[in-house]
């Protein structure tokens, strides 16, 4: 059988390999070489899709590397990381077909996307902890590159600001990377069996939590360590944002499941009313935070604060509860949420990118009836920004009731308090709508042009899935359900 | 007959959808849908009750639709109005703009609220809950560039949403206790803790428009009227309402009588707030939360059956009355009381409708408002609370007739005025039937206690009381219909009784002085990250006699690449491998090579990652042989 999850990793990384040997290949000729292996990629992950997962992982690919020490080429899926492949492939996608206007080095450009998405599925499908951290460190160049060499006016510092912290992440990481492999018994990188049986108790197990939790909480982000997520997204350039907010936010939370979670459950479950008590503060801080903005862009980001708080609290209250229901809500909710963020993050940051082309500016002010001078493109945004204050039949509700819902079993008090965020994002959608979307046409929406076709062929497919997993979230919870039924609780 | 429930709530959305989809015929496709939905609904509710149908939603949560008695019944209300609303708004919004999205969201409307009253499990419940209002969000800021318009949208649907948190936290509860979201499964759990009632009464006065939420209703007047007809009579308000009679069996002794004072309460503030205001749809919206309030009045002295009736009567009430004000509000362009004076006098046949409306609004016998409020006045003397609920319910039904009669001599009175005659055909019919019903509906009195199997709380006590209570209030209001309210209090009751500053002063400003003080706390938090980076950078200028910022940056990255190759290298061996130290410098010439990245040569950067990647895996594969 073919080994579909291999090829889906290398596929973009195949089509950068082509563009380096090609250097005298025009924009244009770039550009399609990118679109078709990403095209082919998105292909392949819903062919993976349709072959489906089992209890526990399946799909699995393995090469003996080196065995003496218990590391190899392993990849496989589970309904945690399908979802997550899954949506890596279709951001990626809509990300270069909206970046198809950009000419100024564009054989870089597309490459260094190809060689991130080969990174980014990498994380995700890795079930060795030698290949995950290969993969996760090179995640790290490939966006410090993609900031620095398009971003705006101050990319350079703002791509050091990115790459100061992750690098101050993934130190941490490393060593709780060994101190899982030497507490094994046998010694093994293999992520199956240290899942199945998780190696560390008492005092080195917590020590290890705690280097995971710094290393995910930098990538996730969760405050104080999100500084870097704010100044990362005002430079980046637009189709950057989209993955950096789609996609890597996603490897902290997606590591924060399999690692902490799944490897070090007893110490979470230990440590799960801190990180809970972290993670309220930080979506609610998050949320705060996007109301004062007056920019577009970095409202959009800190919103990313706010949602993936949600995450990390459904995480822990699926890490202290007592029955398998409740955690399994919680999983259920934790990883849908990952999903709906990127869908709906993605198509946000879409849209502010096409008001920044038209106007040169994301100041809310400079706007005024955008919806009217171009509807589509303001219906586009409202619909997303909906779905981003957690409006029911959109994409986050499902998964932030399932959040809330499995917190409220464990946390009461936290649940409590983390609904307020609803009604902060709620306010801060509605404002920057108010302010620059209705009212009469003024400001720089004068003789606005709508969305235009590259746009429209990035933008909704992110819409029609947005509608999707908020009618019919079945979808995609079946897939994590059969991985989130068997997490947590023996 | 599942099928058929379901094409009540799926009729309207489809229609909405189609609308949106061909862009024609907005109206025709509006009214196809919500006829079929009430005439669906009225069927089921003739032949059978009891079918139900499931769809897949959440694992192990499956969404309800149920039909219960008294969610078809309210189904046939909100499908009725729904009908008449629509009716009259191919009459309002002929040569309007834009009218394929006003009635694609009309339609979508009441498809949500159709949801909202058949759901047997309550995260429908929620979901139609918060759908529809997004709906009155749409349809309240449909004229969004005029002045003030968008921020009452903005208004209704932030406070709705923020007492929405109450409901959130009741359905958690309830399914934490219950094992399920089904409603009849709530319905006999066995304990939910004591403060869901109170969390289920914030979110059901939110949306209610009680007292201190009143204010975002009345700048819901922003909208087309035909909107107002709908949200004030069986759609968006009545979902309070329709929250305390689904949650009935879970609200404990002491909430229902704080679920009383609410509306008590809020039935005498509103009539106030109602009698003091200047323009006649401000008017009717303050006398929603006033009716509103006897509803919440009547479940606190725990007679739901009375509340349902009143909230049936008064769904073709104060549509009827939004729909004639409607007609004098083309046909003078205003809605202010001064401009409408006289108005009646040119639209007798709407004057006719309004005035029937308004009487049985205020409870004239032998009309359906007398007899709603008589049970409701009857529930409130049974009730143990009588010494306060009784004289709230009289005061609530004295001050409408005092508004009503005043509302009434200003369109009779006065010459016939400066007229812009037109056409009322569809809103002229859509009144009459509205109007009829407000005379008819009495009849439910016979109907509701077999069809809900409730007894409807009556006394002679309570009709004479009220009775005389709603006369003494229309002779009142029509002798003095002017400025008869003590200065001190007619000034903050035309502007809603909003105290300390309201919504906005009491929540919105500090907030947003709280929203302000994050980000510059954020702003500090970011600095002192960005000091202890550059303290980095300085002293890896020190250290490289570094000439240009550009150089330090692309070094300390290189270093960052060394410093994480060092210590990869310290934890696996401890010897200096001669091997891992090439790669090390390999890794440094990457760095230098990174330098000149910014002089133009992009294409360099391309290597530069993919050099990147094959050192980690190198320095990987070296370190774990050398360990091996």
């Amino acid at each position: 059988m073919l080994p579909l999850v291999t090829v889906t990793v290398f596929l973009p990384l195949v089509g950068a390999v082509i563009l380096a040997m090609l250097p005298r290949i025009d924009p244009r000729a770039a550009h399609i070489t990118g679109m078709a292996a990403s095209g082919l990629t998105l292909l392949a992950s819903i062919l993976l899709w349709t072959r489906g997962t089992g209890r526990g992982f399946s799909q699995v690919e393995e090469v003996q590397w080196i065995p003496s020490l218990g590391a190899a080429y392993r990849v496989g899926l589970d309904g945690i990381s399908l979802p997550l492949v899954v949506l890596t492939a279709v951001l990626f996608f809509v990300s270069l077909v909206f970046s198809v206007k950009i000419t100024s080095q564009a054989r870089s450009y597309v490459a260094l996307f190809l060689l991130l998405e080969t990174a980014c599925l990498g994380v995700f499908a890795s079930l060795d902890m030698v290949l995950f951290y290969v993969f996760w460190e090179v995640t790290l160049v490939g966006m410090y590159f993609i900031i620095a060499g398009w971003g705006h006016e101050d990319r350079q510092r703002a791509a050091l600001t990115f790459f100061l912290y992750t690098l101050l992440g993934s130190l941490p990481l490393l060593l709780a990377i060994l101190a899982l492999y030497l507490g094994g018994e046998p010694r093994t990188f293999d992520m199956r069996a240290v899942v199945a049986s998780p190696p560390l108790s008492g005092m080195a197990a917590a020590l290890t939590l705690v280097a995971l939790l710094l290393a995910f909480a930098v990538k996730t982000p969760v405050f104080p360590f999100h500084t870097w997520l704010p100044a990362a997204h005002v430079e980046a350039p637009t189709a950057g944002s989209v993955v950096l907010a789609g996609v890597l936010l996603k490897l902290g939370t997606y590591g924060l499941v399999r690692f902490a979670l799944q490897m070090t459950p007893d110490a979470l479950r230990a440590a799960a009313p801190w990180v809970a008590a972290v993670a309220v503060f930080s979506a609610i801080y998050g949320a705060l935070a996007a109301l004062g903005q007056t920019d577009l862009k970095r409202l959009v980001a800190y919103t990313s604060v706010n949602h993936m708080g949600y995450v990390v609290l459904g995480v822990a209250a699926a890490a202290a509860a007592v029955d398998q229901r409740t955690s399994s809500v919680a999983v259920n909710g934790a990883v849908l949420q990952m999903v709906s963020h990127g869908v709906v993050t993605g198509a946000l940051f879409l849209l502010v990118g096409t008001i920044q082309d038209r106007a040169g500016t994301r100041e809310m002010a400079a706007f005024g009836g955008i919806l009217r001078a171009a509807p589509v493109l303001g219906w586009a945004f409202i619909l997303s920004a909906f779905a981003s204050l957690g409006l029911p039949g959109l994409a986050h509700f499902p998964a932030e009731f399932q959040i809330f819902l499995g917190t409220f079993n464990v946390y009461p008090l936290a649940a409590a308090v983390v609904l307020l965020g609803i009604v902060i994002t709620a306010a801060l959608y509605l404002r920057a709508i108010q302010t620059s979307l209705l009212g009469p046409v003024a400001g720089k929406s004068e003789g606005m042009p709508d969305l235009d076709a590259r746009e429209l062929w990035a933008i909704v497919p992110l819409l029609v899935l947005t509608v999707l997993l908020g009618l019919a979230p079945g979808i995609v919870l079946g897939v994590i359900h059969s991985a989130a039924a068997v997490i947590g609780h023996p | 007959m599942s099928l058929l429930l379901l094409l009540i709530v799926i009729a309207p959305l489809a229609a909405a959808g189609t609308i949106l989809l061909t862009r024609r015929a907005p109206e025709a496709l509006g009214l196809v849908g919500v006829f079929i939905s009430a005439t669906a609904a009225l069927f089921t509710l003739l032949t059978a009750g009891g079918a139900s149908a499931a769809l897949p939603w959440l694992p192990g949560m499956p969404v309800l639709l149920r039909a219960d008695a008294l969610g078809l019944l309210l189904a046939v209300m909100v499908g009725g109005t729904g009908l008449l609303v629509s009716v009259y708004a191919v009459g309002y919004m002929k040569g309007e703009r834009d009218r394929v999205r006003f009635f694609a969201e009309l339609a979508f409307f009441i498809g949500a609220m159709q949801a909202l009253v058949l759901a047997g499990d309550w995260v429908l419940f929620l979901a139609s809950w918060e759908l529809i209002a997004l709906a009155s969000y749409l349809l309240i800021g449909f004229w969004n560039e005029r002045p003030g318009v968008a921020g009452a949208a903005t208004r209704a649907f932030l406070t709705t949403r923020a007492a929405d948190v109450g409901l959130y936290l009741a359905v958690f509860a309830v399914y934490a206790a219950g094992g399920g979201t089904g409603m009849d499964a709530s319905a006999a759990a066995p304990s939910v803790p004591g403060w869901v009632g109170p969390a289920m009464l914030l979110a059901a006065a939110g949306k209610a428009a009680q007292i201190p939420l009143q204010g975002w209703l009345m700048d819901a007047m922003a909208g087309p009227t035909p909107v107002s007809a709908l949200l004030h009579s069986a759609t968006l308000v009545a979902a309070g309402v329709v929250l305390l009679l689904r949650g009935f069996p879970l609200l404990g002794p002491d909430t229902l009588l704080l679920v009383g004072l609410v509306g008590g309460v809020t039935a005498v503030a509103a009539g106030l707030i109602a009698v003091a205001q200047q323009d006649l749809k401000r008017m009717l919206a303050a006398s929603t939360s006033s009716q509103l309030g006897l509803m919440f009045l009547a479940l606190g002295a725990g007679a739901p059956g009375a509340a349902a009736f009143h909230m049936l009567t008064q769904a073709a009430m104060k549509s009827s009355l939004f729909m004639g004000a409607g007609i004098f509000q083309h046909s003078r362009s205003s809605t202010s009381l001064a401009a409408l004076r006289g108005a009646g006098r040119d639209r007798r046949l709407a004057f006719a409708g309004f005035a029937a409306a308004g009487l049985a609004l205020s409870g004239v016998p032998p009309l359906a408002g007398f007899w709603s409020k008589d049970s409701v006045t009857a529930a409130a003397l049974a009730s143990p609370h009588a010494w306060a609920l009784g004289p709230l319910a009289l005061g609530g039904t004295l001050l409408t007739g005092v508004y009503v009669a005043g509302a009434i001599r200003v369109l009779w009175d006065g010459s016939t005025g400066p007229t812009e005659r037109g056409r009322d055909g569809w809103m002229a019919g859509a009144l009459a039937v509205g109007a009829a019903l407000s005379i008819v509906l009495g009849a439910l009195r016979w109907l509701l206690p077999p069809l809900l199997r409730v007894e409807l709380p009556e006394s002679t006590l309570a009709a004479g009381s009220s009775l005389a209570a709603a006369l003494l209030g229309l002779s009142a209001g029509w002798a003095a219909p002017a400025e008869w309210l003590p200065p001190r209090l007619a000034g903050p009751a035309r502007a809603g009784l909003r105290l300390g500053g309201g919504w906005t002063g009491l929540t919105v400003l500090p907030v947003l002085a709280l929203a302000r003080r994050v980000v510059r706390a954020d702003d500090a938090v970011h600095r002192v990250v960005l000091a202890a980076g550059g303290g980095g950078l300085r002293a890896a200028a020190a250290v490289r006699g570094s000439d240009s910022a550009v150089h330090v940056v692309v070094e300390s990255v290189g270093w960052g690449f060394l410093l994480s190759a060092y210590r990869v290298r310290d934890v696996w061996e401890r010897k200096i491998d001669a091997g891992v130290f090439g790669l090390v410098r390999a890794t440094r010439e990457t760095g230098r090579t990174a330098r000149r990245l910014q002089s133009g040569l992009v294409h360099r950067e391309m290597a530069l990652a993919v050099g990147g990647v094959a050192v980690l895996l190198l320095l990987l594969a070296a370190g774990l042989i050398i360990s091996a």
